[in-house]
């Protein structure tokens, strides 16, 4: 160890010095929560990475990166502030004449810049803390989602409505979720059990578990997810479905126009004639990202599997 | 198949020995997976499936006969279509890192795949034809563009101006895809599978069709073993000797490419397992290819059922994708053969 001596101490200092940054990184982070005083009639909110979003008025034009960002604004009323869309924006079929824009990795934070906005909404699924960086560089604030349940989607609609000056809307989109919400709960089912479907067996099997919409989904219905001892997105065994032997399926794969429809071929699959749900044909499709997104469409899902498990 | 040439090489026994490994291979697989099923009830139900009587137990049935038992045969067929190709590509061009998937063929074969997704070549009445026969034809394509090439810098088809070739071209393949893929929208996703490789959706149908194209293409291969040991030495070797060099390399190519293909319309691609296999093989039976060619689809058929079993075990109730298994036990074995072989050589 003491022949390595300046090494070790080049390391200590190093750390040390780490350390401080990291230190007073943190201090800067509290002072400025401690400074959110928003500039006379203007709108100060955090974010759900923990940032602080500061505007001097409601924001008139907005980007919306992710699809649930595009599907709250929309809903809320401010479909007129879109003026960029994430490419995989794509409801209500509206948001399809707005300019669209590279999201995700390929993110152009030239494109961004030059459709003006004031306001950029993104999702920490596939943005990086360094787009955000540059945004605000450009003095473009920032809007960070990061909603994995229901109760989180609910306080981003709501400072998504705060921040474009339809507060009152937000509260309206959420209560119409809680009442969808609350009326499939009270007509909870009596047990059962059900597999979300993600990806189809020739792409190999991609199964919903714990932390998904709809695993959430599944529970405020009164069914238990096969899939639940896993966390998030997960690809399964063939076996394993069959071992499990779910009463109800529901994919959310789509039609590629060739082959088989989902529900067709989920039906002929060698094998799954022991599985409940094949024998009693209880398959749902919901194609349309009901469940996978965080935004007022999770309450057409809940309902929309409320509906199929009482056979309505 | 030539009976003479086979006594010649291996001893009865011998062949015996490979037999029984094979089938404690495929009994070991078909007995565990993901799902915990007791040996006697698997082997029951096989039984009774193999002998055509009904189901004894209709959700063990399910899990072995339906699910379980034809995605080993087909693990097991694609591994010794893949390492057969490997050894005969490793023979033809005296290369020992000649592969499908270091030559490029793979990724060759899976980008006439996408290109027949994408623009939605389909031959009437055969549902999968299309991305099958697109597959086979570019993997030929590839192996042509790049032994061209290679031709044409270095008539000797060093190793060093092979592997490069094919790791530039691969480059160039997934380029092209990734723009096929920028274009494709919604088929993305189908596009991804072609590039990971997967077992997951395989059938008897699957199998059927690799038993056929292992029998006829693998079969042509056998029977140009000695060929492939004239070429081990030279080709100039093989000239001398009265080989047919042209003809053998055609047929040789058309074979490998076309076996290659069907792999890859099956499984996607898969990598690693034609490089490694015919390595391994060659520590335990040496380098005559009239003991290795066979040898070695055993070989493969084992390391791929073994690798499978893996991707469907460890992380049960998940499952691994299968290109991720052999391409970690591929390069680690690998990595240990070159060791070995380099201290062996000192």
């Amino acid at each position: 160890m003491k022949h390595k001596s300046p090494l070790a101490a080049a390391a200590l200092v190093l750390a040390v010095l780490l350390a401080m940054l990291t230190l007073s990184a943190c201090g800067s982070g509290t002072d400025a929560d401690a400074d959110t005083t928003a500039p006379a009639g203007g709108i100060a909110l955090v974010d759900q990475t923990g940032r602080d979003v500061i505007l001097a008025a409601p924001a008139t034009k907005t980007v919306a990166l992710a699809a649930s960002d595009a599907e709250i604004l929309y809903a809320l009323g401010a479909g007129g502030t879109v003026v960029g869309r994430g490419e995989y924006c794509d409801w209500p079929s509206e948001v399809l004449d707005v300019p669209a824009v590279s999201s995700g990795a390929e993110t152009n934070i030239e494109q961004i810049i030059a459709l003006e906005p004031e306001l950029v909404f993104m999702n920490t699924m596939a943005q990086t803390p360094e787009q955000v960086e540059q945004l605000e560089a450009a003095g473009i604030a920032v809007y960070s989602s990061d909603a994995k349940t229901i109760e989180e989607t609910y306080s981003s609609i709501r400072d998504f409505g705060t921040l474009t000056g339809k507060e009152a809307e937000a509260e309206g989109i959420i209560e119409t979720m809680k009442a969808t919400f609350d009326a499939a709960t009270a007509d909870k089912v009596d047990g059962g059990t059900i597999y979300f479907e993600v990806s189809p067996l020739e792409w190999g099997l991609w199964a919903a578990g714990s932390g998904t919409f709809m695993n959430e989904a599944a529970e405020l219905v009164g069914l238990t997810n096969v899939f639940a001892d896993l966390e998030g997105y997960a690809e399964v065994s063939e076996e394993q479905v069959i071992e499990r032997n779910p009463d109800y399926i529901l994919t959310i794969t789509m039609y590629y126009g060739e082959g088989l429809q989902p529900v067709e071929e989920l039906l002929q699959r060698p094998g799954w004639e022991t599985v409940a749900a094949i024998q009693n044909q209880a398959i749902i499709e919901l194609p349309n990202n009901e469940l996978s997104r965080p935004g007022p469409r999770l309450a057409e899902g809940v309902q929309a599997l409320s509906d199929f498990v009482h056979g309505r | 198949m030539a009976g003479s040439a086979f006594r010649e090489s291996f001893r009865p026994w011998v062949w015996a020995a490979f037999a029984v490994a094979t089938a404690a291979a495929i009994v070991l697989c078909v007995s565990l997976g993901s799902v915990r099923v007791p040996f006697v009830d698997a082997t029951r139900e096989v039984w009774l499936a193999l002998t055509g009587r009904p189901a004894g137990d209709a959700k063990v049935w399910s899990i072995v006969v339906s699910v379980r038992f034809p995605r080993v045969l087909v693990a097991g067929l694609m591994g010794a279509a893949l390492s057969v190709c490997g050894c005969a590509m490793q023979g033809l061009l005296k290369n020992p890192l000649a592969d499908g998937t270091t030559l490029g063929v793979s990724s060759g074969a899976g980008l006439g795949a996408i290109v027949a997704i994408v623009f939605g070549v389909q031959v009437p009445g055969l549902p999968l034809a299309g991305t099958t026969i697109m597959a086979a034809a570019f993997a030929f394509l590839s192996l042509l563009v790049i032994l061209t090439l290679a031709y044409r810098l270095d008539r000797s088809l060093s190793s060093n101006t092979i592997i490069l070739l094919g790791v530039i071209y691969s480059m160039f393949v997934a380029s092209i895809s990734s723009i096929l893929v920028t274009f494709a929208g919604d088929k993305a996703r189908t596009i991804l599978f072609w590039t990971m490789g997967s077992l997951a959706s395989t059938n008897y149908g699957n199998a059927a069709l690799l038993a056929v194209a292992l029998l006829a293409f693998g079969g042509v291969l056998l029977t140009k073993r000695r060929e492939l040991n004239a070429f081990a030495v030279g080709e100039d070797n093989a000239l001398h000797i009265g080989v047919d060099v042209k003809r053998t390399k055609l047929v040789v190519l058309i074979c490998v490419s076309a076996l290659t293909g069907i792999c890859v319309s099956v499984g996607g691609t898969i990598g690693f397992v034609g490089l490694v296999t015919p390595h391994m093989v060659r520590f335990l039976v040496g380098p005559n290819h009239l003991r290795l060619m066979p040898a070695v689809i055993f070989g493969g058929a084992i390391f791929l059922m073994l690798c499978d079993l893996a991707a469907r075990t460890l992380l049960s109730p998940r499952e691994l994708p299968i290109g991720v298994v052999t391409s970690l036990i591929g390069a680690i074995l690998f990595v240990n053969i070159f060791t070995a072989a380099r201290r062996k050589g000192k």
